[in-house]
C-alpha cells in the first residue's frame, strides 16, 4: 500500500520502557499529542514489572529525532521512564506483505535454555518470517513451565505441514510441545 | 444487475440496523441481483451484505463453495432474506477480513455449526443447518444486517493467547 508513505512525513520509532505504573501511555501520548504527532502503529504490553511501549511515529517536516528525544526529557526526569527514538528509511515505513501462508506456532515444555533458540532458528534458515512473537515463564518455581507462541509468515512453497515436519525433531530433542495450525485469514 | 462499490467503514451505513423485508419484489430481485454480482466480483469474497453496499434491508448472499475452506461442506449459493438463527453450537476462532474493512484481520469466535431460517430469492421458507466455513460467513453476514462488523468481535488485536493470565 502506497498510502502508508507520505512524502511530507518524518517516520520514527520510539521505544519507552518504564517501571510499571498505571498512566504510562497516557503521559507518552500525552506529549506525542501536544506536539501534533501521529501514533501509525504501534505495540505495547506489561514484561514483567516493567511496560514496554514500541511506537511508529510520524511527524511533519521538517522534524528530527533529537527534537521527539527531547520532548521526552521533562517526562524521563520526572518518572524515570526511558525513551529511545531511531528515525525510520524510506522502506522502513510500509509493512511488507508476504504472500505466504500465515501459521502459529505454540512451543511449551519444561524451561530449560535455547528453546526459542532451536526454534526460531530452524525457522529461519528456511526463510520463515515471523510477524509476532509472545513468550512467558509459567508452571510453579519447582517446576517452571516455558510458553512461546509466535505468528509466521511461510515462504512460498512451504505449507503449514512442511512447518510441523521441520519443527518435528525439535520436539523430540526439547522434549516439548509444538503446535502449528494455519491461521490465513479468510476474507468475507 | 452492476457489480456495485461496496462501502467502507466509517460509512454510517455500516453500522445501522436493516429493517426487515416485508415483501419480495422486482425491488428486491434487483438487489439480490446486485449482491452476487458484487460478491461474485470481489477478490475471493464469499459473501455479501446489502448495507455494504448501501441498502439497509436485511438481506445477504453467501457462497463459500470456490473457497478452499468451503467447498467441501456448503450449500452452494445462498440467498437470504430476513435470515434468523433459530440454533448454534459449538465456538471456534477463525481470523476474520471484511471488505468494508481493508488492510484489518482479526481472531473472531463464532459458533461452529448453526441452524438458519430465511427465505430464498424466490421467497420460498427454506431452513438449512450450517457448519464449518459456510457457518462463520452466515454468521459475519448476518451480523452486518444488525449494524455489527468484526471488529465489534475482535477478541485481541494481536494474539491474545496466553497473555496477562500469569499476573495476579
Amino acid at each position: 500500500m502506497s498510502e502508508c508513505r507520505k512524502e511530507n512525513l518524518a517516520h520514527f520509532a520510539v521505544t519507552i520502557i518504564s517501571k510499571d505504573r498505571p498512566g504510562i501511555v497516557a503521559d507518552v501520548t500525552e506529549v506525542l499529542y501536544r506536539l501534533g504527532s501521529n501514533i501509525e502503529d504501534s505495540s505495547c504490553t506489561m514484561l514483567g514489572g516493567d511496560f514496554a511501549m514500541i511506537l511508529i511515529v510520524s511527524h511533519e517536516k521538517p522534524f528530527t529525532k533529537v527534537r521527539l528525544a527531547d520532548e521526552f526529557k521533562a517526562l524521563h526526569e520526572q518518572t524515570g521512564l526511558v525513551v529511545y527514538v531511531r528515525t525510520l528509511a524510506e522502506d522502513e515505513v510500509c509493512p511488507v506483505k508476504g504472500e505466504g501462508e500465515l501459521c502459529l506456532i505454540s512451543v511449551y515444555g519444561s524451561d530449560q535454555p535455547g528453546i526459542v533458540y532451536r526454534v526460531t532458528r530452524a525457522l529461519a534458515d528456511r526463510g520463515v518470517n515471523i510477524t509476532d512473537l509472545n513468550t512467558r515463564l509459567i508452571g510453579t518455581r519447582e517446576e517452571p513451565v516455558y510458553v512461546l507462541m509466535l505468528e509466521a509468515a511461510l515462504p512460498e512453497g512451504l505449507t503449514v505441514e512442511d512447518a510441523e515436519r521441520l519443527l518435528e525433531k525439535l520436539k523430540k530433542e526439547l522434549n516439548v510441545e509444538i503446535g502449528v495450525r494455519a491461521i490465513t485469514p479468510v476474507s468475507l | 444487475m452492476p457489480v456495485q462499490k461496496i462501502l467502507l467503514y466509517p460509512h454510517p451505513v455500516l453500522k445501522t440496523l436493516c429493517r426487515p423485508v416485508e415483501r419480495i419484489d422486482g425491488e428486491i430481485a434487483g438487489l439480490v441481483g446486485d449482491l452476487i454480482d458484487t460478491m461474485r466480483a470481489g477478490p475471493g469474497s464469499v459473501g455479501v451484505a446489502a448495507p455494504q453496499i448501501g441498502v439497509t434491508l436485511r438481506v445477504c448472499v453467501v457462497d463459500v463453495s470456490a473457497s478452499r475452506h468451503g467447498k467441501e461442506n456448503n450449500h452452494g449459493l445462498l440467498v437470504m432474506v430476513d435470515p434468523e438463527i433459530t440454533a448454534r453450537e459449538g465456538a471456534a476462532i477463525m481470523r476474520e477480513g471484511c471488505m468494508s474493512v481493508p488492510d484489518y484481520t482479526g481472531d473472531v469466535e463464532r459458533a461452529t455449526s448453526i441452524t438458519v431460517r430465511f427465505r430464498d430469492g424466490d421467497g420460498n421458507d427454506r431452513e438449512i443447518e450450517a457448519s464449518g466455513f459456510e457457518a462463520v460467513a452466515i454468521q459475519h453476514e448476518m451480523d452486518h444486517l444488525d449494524g455489527v462488523l468484526f471488529l465489534d468481535r475482535i477478541a485481541s488485536l494481536k494474539t491474545g493467547l496466553f497473555r496477562r493470565k500469569n499476573y495476579s
